[in-house]
């Protein structure tokens, strides 16, 4: 909660520093104010029990529209330490920008609207928190205004992204219609209570949102619009995507469907392990073919949702798929993180053509060697963190009745494998373009030194992360 | 008459208007008439919010809706001068699969909601809801969360719309 | 109730007609008024004073030649018009002439309707009024018209806003009712509205100018650039339907200036006055008297809005909407701070 409100604040008065004209120690104190909302997950997590202070009397008022709970703290705190990554990594983009102050506060208020994704107990405040990440992320897509691919990538998001808006809408009004209620508790409460007599409408209104949510994670058959919005908008917004946006909007679609529509997983369990299965088809096959690095990192962030989805799909009760899908985000955006960083300083303007990577061990190996830890736990290769993390989600699945789906798993990830080592390839194998060194800012240096160390962290030590909720 | 009460005349001409007239806005070919005919929709619903005691949703409908919103959309039009002539041909085939994908999603929603006429409707919260004065302490007791949190997705989009809009300054 | 009906109906008929009366001599007095200023007659031909002088020109507009352009879209070319006429009336439904009086054991009221949204109703229908002008530019398919169009309906949609708020100011010192008839009421106990909104008054008042489309804010007629504005096109009764449309919005917004600030029929010492003259509570005598006084308040804005018309410069569009959007939301934002301020320190009203 107190996060929530240090970010909001942060996007005012990123606003207010055009005015009065603090622009330049604007960054640092950003930087300065994440770190600060990450710290409050830790003052929330262990909420005082004798004493209630002013804050929490005040979010007691709130009639239970929002709900920190350490479920919500702990995916909060994987997004703020992903934002601070990413504002080190976009460090340089904000310096080059005619209006930064407004770039702050669009990243800003996307934040907040992803904290609200992860810790909303009402369909308002769902509504709400999905269209507060996902108008700044419409603007920043397209904020490269004079390149047409960028503003073609605006426009794509804003019309889909509205789409599936009306979507969860119309589906949140068949919810209401049934049950009376906004509440995901009371949601949950009236499912359990009705014994399976429940209105059919009720069941159209939960697949809609199933459909409106997928839309935003980009799942198969609902991922047309993110191979273009990916490649068209400026690199370090990408990352963003990839990173920020992914994670709360898989918070959001686990709280609901795995705190709200527990109860009728089997409804929606069927249709979500086939939207599954065509993610990890069409994405992994696809990703194969591609000769943009950007464009394949599109496609294997369709295939990662799926693998997140999954953790959704298995519906455990406890805290086993939620440990795991944490663990998922956790791994999947400091790769991406790490990934697009190295992406961003090996192609300033070719738009991540694989070519450009040709021969990158000559040329830098450090950045090298950070594209192969980062690649290697994406494809989830042993040791990274990307190995554990689809250890963890496979094994959420067994005892479910979607076994089946762990054999297409295992096989796209290899199909997957196949285009994570054609960038590799390249790095090593290939003859340079050029033999000018590539240079790398000292932030993003230590950035990646960060990121990289991080990623072999986890892998080795799963169980800090995974035991967290114990 | 016919054994219906007033209200349930005007709930059933009211629901024809809007659902004829939101027909027509996909059914014109000139997107002014659209335009038109969606204003016109708009107010149909207004009528339903009377209907529902919701006399403070149904003006701010029209202010907002009709008033505002609609106004900039004509703007836009009128200004771009499209005509029917300027409208790309579709292909058949996306036709075709656009009808199908609408027919499956009515035929869904027809389905769904077949029988539910039959349903004890329940009364949620009380019927004066509507009402300035109730809503009022609604919006700033239950939800007050959501309509202060929603002050930050206007900001977001009205910075964003500027940032689009704004010419660089060299 | 069919005494009620029976009322109703002839009220209603009553204030359709004295919207038209008052709009056909808003005219002449406009003329009158114009000559009053720059030192001449003014017309004087038609009957005494030129009084005929509105009749000759309705006479006028209806045998005129009705042109229809060939290229426009016909429907929208004739609704135009027709929609600015009715929705000038729409608002006139709300206003409150006068006390209740009793008649026969009823208590009729000299109002059509009092709804307790009143004036977002108003709101709502200023919105929509757009509409007729909007669309009758465009469907006269002239670039001229068209402009003039944009220009209108911009710039009410611009300063529909700050009224916006100034009449949430307005509705927080009048104790929270959106209902004109209790904005009145309290008028009647207390001072007038003015005395509690100044700064709020000034901003609706240059807000109903605009809304208004009357000078200084005519710019969507604006001779010069535009030919005529919007109604380039229009001749005959449909060019009278804007003209008197535009008579009767000014006649409806002074009303509501002159009820929402100034207390309508309400005057200093009227309880004292009443008792003097021996009128009892519910005598019809006292409502014909406040309408009386309601009718004079209002002749005294229109008057103003004469004034403003003769003697100041047309604003350019840019200062147009610098004005609107840069000065007076800001403005009205603060007034609105303010209210809140008075309201829970000085006057208590409001309880944290």
């Amino acid at each position: 909660m107190k996060g929530l409100f240090i970010i909001s604040g942060l996007g005012i008065l990123a606003m207010l520093a055009e005015i009065f004209k603090f622009k330049k120690i604007l960054y640092p104190l950003v930087l300065v104010g994440i770190l600060a909302a990450y710290a409050m997950t830790f003052v929330d997590w262990n909420p005082p029990t004798d004493h209630l202070s002013r804050l929490d009397e005040l979010t007691a008022s709130f009639s239970n529209m929002i709900r920190f709970d350490q479920v919500a703290l702990a995916f909060s705190g994987v997004i703020l330490v992903t934002a601070f990554f990413w504002f080190i990594l976009a460090s340089h983009y904000f310096e080059n920008e005619t209006n930064i102050t407004d770039h702050f506060a669009l990243v800003l208020f996307a934040l907040v609207g992803a904290l609200m994704l992860t810790s909303f107990s009402n369909m308002t405040t769902l509504f709400l928190g999905v269209e507060i990440l996902s108008i700044p992320m419409y603007v920043l897509a397209a904020s490269r205004k004079k390149d047409i691919a960028s503003n073609e990538a605006g426009f794509k998001y804003l019309i889909m992204g509205s789409f599936a808006s009306g979507f969860l809408l119309f589906g949140i009004a068949l919810v209401y219609g049934a049950t009376g209620t906004f509440d995901l508790g009371g949601i949950s409460h009236y499912i359990s209570n009705s014994h399976g007599d429940v209105p059919a409408f009720f069941y159209a209104g939960v697949i809609m949102m199933l459909i409106a949510l997928c839309f935003k994670v980009s799942a198969a058959p609902f991922h047309f619009w993110a191979p273009d919005v990916y490649e068209g908008s400026p690199t370090v917004i990408t990352a963003l995507m990839s990173t920020v946006v992914k994670t709360a909007a898989f918070a959001a679609l686990m709280r609901l469907f795995n705190v709200g529509f527990h109860h009728i997983g089997d409804v929606w369990g069927q249709i979500m392990a086939v939207v599954i299965g065509l993610s990890l088809v069409i994405s992994n096959i696809t990703a194969a073919s591609q000769q943009s690095v950007k464009r394949m990192l599109a496609y294997s962030s369709i295939s990662h949702a799926a693998f997140m989805l999954m953790g959704v799909l298995a519906n455990k009760n406890g805290f086993d798929s939620i440990s795991s899908i944490l663990y998922y985000s956790l791994a999947y955006s400091v790769g991406s993180i790490a990934s697009f960083t190295v992406l961003y300083n090996v192609s300033k303007d070719n738009n991540g053509h694989i070519e450009a990577f040709n021969g990158l061990s000559k040329r830098n190996p450090f950045l090298a060697v950070c594209m192969v830890v980062a690649l290697l736990s994406l494809a989830g290769i042993p040791v990274t963190a990307g190995f554990f993390a689809k250890y963890f989600i496979f094994t959420t699945l067994i005892g479910t009745p979607y076994k089946w789906l762990l054999g297409v798993a295992v096989v796209t990830s290899a199909i997957g494998a196949y285009y994570y080592f054609k960038v590799l390839i390249a790095m090593y194998f290939k003859p340079a373009i050029s033999t000018e060194p590539v240079k790398v800012e000292m932030s993003h240096t230590v950035l990646l030194i960060i990121t990289t160390l991080f990623t072999l962290a986890i892998g080795i030590v799963p169980g800090y992360i995974i035991g967290i909720f114990k | 008459m016919l054994g219906y009460t007033i209200t349930q005349w005007l709930f059933g001409i009211l629901s024809f208007l809007a659902i004829m007239f939101a027909l027509m806005v996909v059914f014109t070919r000139n997107p002014i008439n659209s335009v038109l005919y969606l204003v016109l929709t708009f107010f149909c619903i207004a009528g339903h919010y009377l209907l529902l005691n919701a006399q403070f949703l149904a003006v701010v409908h029209i202010v907002v809706y009709a008033g505002a919103i609609m106004v900039l959309f004509l703007f836009v039009i009128m200004l771009m001068n499209l005509n029917q002539d300027t409208e790309p041909q579709k292909t058949v085939i996306s036709k075709v699969v656009a009808a199908i994908a609408g027919g499956l999603l009515l035929f869904v929603m027809v389905g769904a909601l077949r029988g539910s006429e039959q349903l004890q409707i329940k009364q949620y919260g009380h019927s004066d809801i509507g009402l300035v004065k109730n809503l009022g302490n609604v919006l700033f007791h239950d939800f007050l969360f959501p309509f202060e949190i929603a002050s930050v997705l206007l900001l977001a989009a009205m910075v964003g719309a500027i940032m689009i809009g704004k010419k660089e300054i060299k | 109730m069919t005494v009620f009906l029976i009322y109703k109906a002839i009220l209603c008929v009553l204030i359709f007609a004295v919207s038209l009366g008052v709009a056909a001599y808003a005219t002449w007095w406009e003329r009158k008024f114009a000559a009053l200023l720059q030192d001449r007659k003014g017309p004087n031909r038609a009957g005494p004073l030129g009084l005929f002088q509105p009749l000759a020109d309705g006479g006028k507009m209806f045998m005129k030649e009705e042109i229809i352009p060939n290229v426009s879209n016909k429907f929208l070319f004739i609704l135009g018009p027709s929609l600015f006429l009715f929705l000038s009336f729409l608002t006139g439904v709300l206003i409150p002439w006068g006390k209740d009086f009793t008649y026969d054991g009823h208590a009729l009221a000299l109002q059509l309707t009092d709804i307790n949204v009143g004036l977002l109703y108003i709101l709502g229908v200023t919105s929509i009024a757009v509409y007729g002008i909007i669309i009758g530019g465009w469907a006269s398919n002239n670039k001229y018209s068209l402009l003039g169009a944009v220009r209108a309906s911009s710039q009410m949609i611009s300063y529909e806003i700050a009224m916006g708020i100034s009449i949430i100011a307005l509705v927080i010192t009048a104790g929270g009712t959106l209902s004109f008839r209790e904005i009145l009421d309290t008028q009647d106990a207390g001072l007038a509205n003015i005395c509690y909104q100044p700064l709020g008054f000034l901003i609706f008042f240059i807000c109903a100018l605009a809304e208004t489309n009357r000078a200084p804010f005519d710019l969507a007629e604006c001779e010069t650039e535009l030919v005529g504005g919007y109604h380039t096109e229009y001749s005959a009764f449909k060019l009278g339907a804007f003209m008197f449309g535009e008579y009767i919005n000014m006649f409806v917004s002074s009303a509501i200036m002159a009820g929402l600030y100034f207390g309508g029929y309400n005057f200093p010492f009227a309880k004292e006055f009443y008792h003097m003259i021996g009128l009892e509570d519910g005598s019809a005598w006292i409502s014909l008297i406040g309408a009386g006084v309601y009718l004079i308040k209002t002749f005294i804005f229109i008057s103003v809005f004469m004034w403003i018309r003769w003697t100041l410069p047309r604003f350019r569009y840019d200062q147009l909407m610098n004005l609107g959007w840069r000065v007076l939301i800001p403005l009205s934002l603060l007034n609105l701070a303010i209210t809140v301020l008075v309201e829970i320190f000085i006057r208590g009203t409001i309880q944290l």
